[in-house]
């Protein structure tokens, strides 16, 4: 009786259908989308005009100071001598540092300790949902220039997933420590500054 | 042979019930697109203005997607109201005819069941819409369930089995 009662007041929630949310591109991921596509059909001028008049621009303007020196010209450069491999760099560059600041600020937020155990967990949840949605832009191409930065990025965020993830029993408060999502956190943050500070030495390197 | 019998109309104030309920939906939707701007801008400054509520975080890369996701619903709140309200109607209308003509000694109570759940269950996606901004997406649906939506919309079930059942039996005794 106690279970069919149970079931009976949980399944009106999860069974009332009122549409489902997908989940849509922001203006800078949408802006980046439209600028690779328009490189990888080698429409140079056209991906040059998105990156110009483009959101993603002016958000490397505002984060000029926390990205490597120069990345916005740099782009730019690489657009306008046709460079796809070269351009695609710099946007990766881009995206590690709108993720790694991500990471940070998740790791600062969950280090409070008056926030509940569980509100600290849904937090977590939220910025790794953020962070993957940068960081899922460019996988394929950290992949392929370091892939041992992919693999250790993955793990991190895996590893996170699961300790955000972790369900809790009903009306209990979650067994799973905050401080260890925060660690994978401040794992990632490290993963992807390392992955900048090496891809920014070797792009001064080569120019 | 006994003859046919005739269609009989439901009383005039389910009538008025349901064309009211229809008239509604169409303000309704017809409000949707005039005021979306105005009715996004309050709805999204009433979710900003409770920040726990919505588990936002202060991050705008994190907070947009809550939002966005929170005023897709609100909106689809506000479309299934528009919709439910106009299908709604019509049930009401066909319904209670079919158990006017049909509906015997409980006819009186079977129109009742039907008109006010018909009426009542659309209201349920106004309210959840208007709880969104203050109570959050799920606990809003929840609170519209219990309120508006088990009771109303399992009168109109209860009530539509009943009217089966019935007709079922007139054909097996025919």
């Amino acid at each position: 009786m106690t279970v069919l009662l149970a079931v009976v007041l949980a399944t009106p929630v999860a069974a009332h259908h009122v549409g489902t949310y997908v989940p849509r591109d922001n203006a800078i991921s949408a802006n980046f989308k439209q600028i690779k596509f328009a490189v990888q059909a080698r429409k140079f001028d056209v991906a040059l005009r998105l990156f110009e008049r483009g959101d993603l621009r002016t958000e490397m303007r505002a984060r000029a100071a926390r990205l490597p020196a120069g990345l916005e010209a740099a782009t730019r450069a690489a657009l306008e001598r046709d460079d796809a491999a070269d351009a695609e760099g710099h946007l990766m560059l881009f995206f590690s540092a709108l993720a790694r600041d991500l990471a940070r600020d998740a790791e600062r937020q969950l280090a409070e300790a008056a926030t509940p155990r569980a509100a600290r967990l849904a937090i977590g949840q939220r910025f790794l949902e953020a962070i993957w949605r940068y960081y899922n832009l460019i996988d394929f191409a950290v992949s392929t220039r370091d892939s041992k930065t992919s693999v250790a990025m993955r793990l991190a965020f895996d590893e996170a997933e699961t300790y955000a993830k972790t369900p809790a029993a009903p009306g209990a408060a979650p067994t799973v420590d905050p401080d260890k999502l925060r660690g994978a956190f401040r794992r990632m943050a490290q993963i992807l500054s390392d992955l900048i500070a090496a891809s920014s030495t070797s792009a001064r390197r080569d120019s | 042979m006994t003859p046919e019998p005739a269609w009989r109309l439901p009383p005039r104030w389910v009538l008025l019930v349901a064309v009211v309920l229809i008239g509604f939906a169409e303000v309704g939707g017809a409000s949707m697109a005039r005021f979306k701007v105005e009715l996004t801008r309050w709805a999204r400054d009433a979710m900003l203005a409770r920040p726990e509520v919505h588990g936002l975080v202060g991050v705008r890369d994190v907070d947009e997607r809550v939002l966005d996701e929170a005023l897709v619903k609100f909106d689809a709140g506000l479309r299934l109201f528009h919709m439910h309200a106009e299908g709604m109607g019509l049930v009401i209308v066909a319904t209670t005819t079919v158990a006017a003509t049909l509906g015997g000694a409980g006819r009186g109570l079977m129109v009742a069941l039907l008109t006010a759940g018909g009426a009542g269950y659309p209201l349920g996606y106004l309210l959840w819409s208007g709880l969104i901004p203050y109570y959050g997406v799920e606990p809003g649906k929840r609170m519209a369930e219990w309120l508006v939506w088990i009771p109303f919309g399992g009168a109109t079930i209860l009530a539509l089995w009943w009217l089966a059942g019935l007709v079922a039996l007139r054909m097996a005794r025919r």
